[in-house]
């Protein structure tokens, strides 16, 4: 396949290439598809550079394991998965380097999803794309890292319980208790502010 | 409402219940004002976040960005590359031709021990005879030259070799 057919192809095709060694048709798929995954790292993480090097990392692996892509889902899907192992394992070695474990901050909040007073009036209502992407990512970012691990895989992954469950390494009762904790949560940020607008 | 009942409502929510059970949790928030307003503010959530997924830029350019990714392939290739997949051809090449050859020398150099005349008898007259006689051992042949008369007679022995008087027929070469 040459250059010029590189841009023409399908992914199925680039992917075909890329097992054969072809490193252009790779080169192919990391720019077709380096910005999902660049938005998923950085969602999950909320750190530009860590964001830009995770992303990095899950191109190398994905070039070390094309034999294992089936083509059961997408390659993005396939991509997005192993960038987002990629950042729960940083989260994790960051989480062993913070002395507030997810188990304590647990036990911190415990229950104070259960007292806040639900916010009645929807909160984006009303509100332009652009706006209501910059209120709900201003609200991840005051997040715990966990919780919003929790909340991105389901609502933006679409992943069922049982798959965060899986994926996280934790029971399906945490996932839905973070999950619970985390929409809470960003109904009362996006609440408040809404109310400073 | 308890904890539990919170987690079934948002289990409700995102289809993760049974169908009785998911009937059973409608019906409660028809019944309930809490639980429905409950359900609403979790819907409405969800419903932002599912709008919301960042659709972001690699704030990196499209060169400098692969150029870091092809620099790490190719710096972490050449450890697969070390330890290839040695195919039987190749051990065999490795390890057969250099004992093939040294087999080849050693019967040649056999052969060429055996073959050596054991017995050559060789009969040179002085340097002023001009008559030379030679016997060459497994040649069944006997050579006589004669310089000053310019004749080379050659013997050729019969195969009756055991007889008593040998026939020897000479040829005259000259």
């Amino acid at each position: 396949m040459s250059g010029q057919n590189y841009s023409s192809a399908d992914d199925t095709a680039l992917v075909k290439a890329a097992r054969r060694g072809e490193l252009a048709a790779f080169e192919e798929l990391v720019f077709r598809h380096r910005d999902p995954i660049y938005a998923r790292a950085f969602s999950m993480t909320r750190n530009e550079q860590d964001a830009i090097d995770l992303s990095q990392e899950a191109w190398i692996k994905g070039w070390q394991r094309l034999e294992q892509f089936q083509g059961d889902s997408s390659f993005t899907t396939w991509m997005t998965r192993i960038v987002i192992n990629l950042c729960l394992d940083h989260l994790r070695r960051q989480k062993r380097h913070r002395a507030d474990s997810i188990e304590e901050m647990d036990e911190e909040s415990g229950g104070v999803e259960r007292q806040m007073p639900v916010v009645t009036v929807n909160p984006t209502a009303g509100l332009e794309r652009a706006e209501l992407r910059k209120k709900i990512d201003g609200a991840l970012g005051q997040l715990s890292a966990e919780h919003r691990a929790v909340l991105v895989l389901h609502e933006f992954e679409d992943m069922e319980y049982k798959e965060i469950a899986k994926t996280i390494g934790c029971s399906i009762g945490t996932v839905m208790s973070r999950l619970f904790y985390a929409r809470r949560k960003m109904a009362a940020l996006l609440a408040d502010m809404r109310k400073e607008t | 409402m308890n904890h539990e009942q919170q987690l079934k409502l948002q289990s409700f929510l995102d289809g993760e219940l049974p169908e009785s059970e998911a009937r059973e949790i409608l019906s409660w928030t028809q019944r309930d004002g809490a639980a429905a307003a409950l359900l609403a503010e979790l819907k409405n959530t969800r419903a932002a976040m599912t709008q919301a997924d960042p659709h972001l830029s690699l704030p990196e350019s499209r060169e400098f960005f692969w150029s870091k990714i092809e620099r790490e392939i190719q710096r972490r290739e050449p450890v697969a590359a070390s330890t290839p997949e040695i195919s039987i051809y190749t051990v065999l090449r490795r390890w057969l031709l250099p004992a093939f050859a040294v087999c080849t020398i050693v019967i040649a150099g056999l052969i060429a021990h055996f073959n050596v005349p054991k017995t050559a008898v060789e009969t040179v007259a002085d340097a002023d005879t001009p008559a030379v006689e030679t016997t060459l051992a497994n040649s069944d042949a006997t050579t006589y030259r004669d310089a000053s008369e310019g004749t080379t007679l050659v013997w050729f022995s019969s195969a009756a070799d055991d007889n008593p008087v040998p026939d020897k027929t000479p040829a005259a070469i000259n």
